[in-house]
């Protein structure tokens, strides 16, 4: 465990020197997510313009549901975003075969080894976005509470992680990423809106099949309505259950991979 | 003009022989867009109620078409095509033609868009069967045509506007932020996220001056009536400007770019 911590701390300082080394890009990037969250903010404000309530949820509690989705895309954005955008590269041209020989785990290494310096001040603003909407929240909702919900919000970037990865291993057979990863990235609109809007099979493939609402719309239920043993075991369980799947497809994968002639 | 039609066919062509995937996920995106912004309307507006000037159909009918009309507008994203021509010197080549480098893109916008007609007339032909007209929605041969001629200044607007912003290419070695900062931006103000009509009331003027309105809802709108003849040649007016706004930043922003140009790639 040491000896991963301590060879990411390596990928850190690497990352940072070489973000640094592209100091447009890097403003841009701020740039960017800075305007992707007030596109968000702006969106719900202007809708609860017209209702008081949305998927059930008031407007102070869909301002926690879009600081949980802000934290979910930065921590995405900043730890693996970067490494699984160059994954079928590294299947197609034959270049994962310098993973696969390292003496440490190729999807520990494949999965974290550029750190997105350039998205790392993105991750505080969406940390403090978050603890403002926490704190203007009207009702207390206690230090316990919001502990367990960050630890659920973890959870469901677990989910996100393997989940994107499901959508990407099937490159080794498929030898494009194209058509998959626009669905993927079309599918995850469904993880930014509440899972309360959904109704019918629509609600029941976002919970189960194709899980995108655990990601961040269910801890957030569990802060407001608490939490109970059969949200847990859910998320608990399809998170479990897509990350076991993942394993399974990434082996079945690396015994696919031909080398360069993949 | 037979040169710029033929790099619109020859990109036509290109675009059309995607494969399977590309057509399978273009299906998806659609459903997703629409199956967001469906459940947004429901949970929104009432079954007898209206909100912006919309029932519930016929705010469904404004997403379907919304959605539609942005895959024209946007076409199929050249954007990584021109700043890699920087990045890698290919823009050479271009520098040695008679023709300006900016219409032979937009030439090739123009030839990408072959997939998004054959998508959109696929999907428009679907939407009578499933949402029929909505009670005070009026599509006509006149508003049709009035909704194509403002699809086609939108497509020149949005290619004019984002033009610059790719040509930031010439200094900075990532320009992608930016073009995704103007998506945002675009979605927001031209009415793709949510009906313009929802916006506070004190915001309209700001939002009908920008040029936003234009790329996406001010099509829409032409198309489902809800514009008067006077409003509609406003609109085309406004966009029309913005386009020589944009025409005269893009000149300027290339002259200035070539000047520093070194052709060996970034």
């Amino acid at each position: 465990m040491i000896r991963y911590l301590r060879l990411y701390g390596y990928f850190l300082r690497f990352s940072f020197s070489r973000a640094m080394e592209f100091r447009f890009d890097f403003f841009f990037r701020i740039f960017m997510d800075t305007l992707w969250y007030g596109h968000h903010l702006a969106f719900f404000w202007i809708l609860y313009r017209h209702t008081p309530l949305l998927g059930g949820w008031t407007m102070d509690q869909m301002f926690i549901f879009a600081g949980g989705v802000f934290l979910a895309d930065a921590i995405q954005m900043t730890v693996l975003s970067n490494n699984l955008a160059m994954l079928p590269n590294y299947i197609n041209k034959g270049d994962l075969d310098y993973y696969l020989v390292r003496p440490v785990s190729s999807l520990f290494f494949l999965s974290l080894r550029d750190f997105a310096a350039d998205s790392f001040v993105n991750f505080l603003m969406a940390i403090a976005l978050l603890s403002w909407s926490l704190v203007r929240y009207p009702a207390p909702l206690g230090a316990g509470a919001i502990a367990v919900y960050v630890v659920l919000l973890l959870l469901g970037c677990v989910l996100h992680y393997a989940l994107k990865m499901i959508f990407t291993i099937p490159v080794f057979w498929l030898h494009t990423s194209f058509g998959l990863r626009e669905i993927f990235w079309s599918l995850d609109r469904y993880t930014t809106r509440p899972h309360g809007i959904f109704t019918g099979w629509v609600r029941r493939m976002l919970v189960s099949v194709l899980p995108f609402s655990l990601i961040v719309s269910f801890p957030t239920a569990a802060l407001f309505q608490g939490l109970s043993w059969r949200l847990l075991g859910h998320l608990v369980g399809v998170t479990g259950a897509a990350y076991l799947g993942m394993l399974w497809l990434w082996s079945r994968g690396l015994r696919a991979y031909a080398s360069a002639s993949s | 003009m037979r040169l710029f039609w033929s790099i619109a066919g020859v990109e036509a062509r290109k675009r059309m022989s995607y494969r399977a995937d590309f057509w399978l996920s273009s299906f998806v995106a659609f459903g997703t867009e629409l199956g967001v912004a469906y459940f947004i309307v429901l949970a929104m507006v009432p079954v007898a109620g209206r909100l912006g000037g919309f029932s519930r159909d016929g705010m469904l009918l404004y997403y379907v078409a919304i959605i539609l009309t942005a895959r024209i507008v946007w076409s199929l994203d050249l954007d990584r095509e021109i700043s890699d021509d920087i990045y890698q010197g290919a823009l050479s080549r271009y520098l040695l033609y008679p023709v300006s480098y900016g219409v032979l893109k937009y030439a090739a916008q123009i030839g990408a868009l072959a997939p998004a007609i054959v998508q959109v007339i696929l999907f428009s032909a679907c939407v009578p069967f499933v949402l029929g007209l909505p009670e005070g929605i009026r599509i006509t041969p006149a508003t049709a045509a009035m909704a194509l001629g403002a699809v086609a200044v939108a497509n020149a607007l949005h290619f004019l506007v984002t033009y610059p912003i790719r040509l930031v290419a010439f200094w900075a070695d990532n320009c992608w932020s930016l073009l995704w900062a103007h998506r945002l931006v675009a979605t927001l103000f031209g009415g793709l996220l949510l009906p313009l009509a929802m916006f506070p009331s004190w915001s309209q003027p700001l939002l009908n001056a920008l040029p936003f309105r234009y790329m996406f809802a001010f099509p829409v709108d032409a198309l489902l009536g809800r514009v008067t003849p006077v409003e509609y040649a406003t609109g085309m007016a406004i966009a029309l400007g913005w386009c020589g706004v944009a025409a005269v930043l893009s000149a300027g922003v290339w002259r200035r770019g070539t000047l520093q140009y070194t052709g060996v790639g970034m």
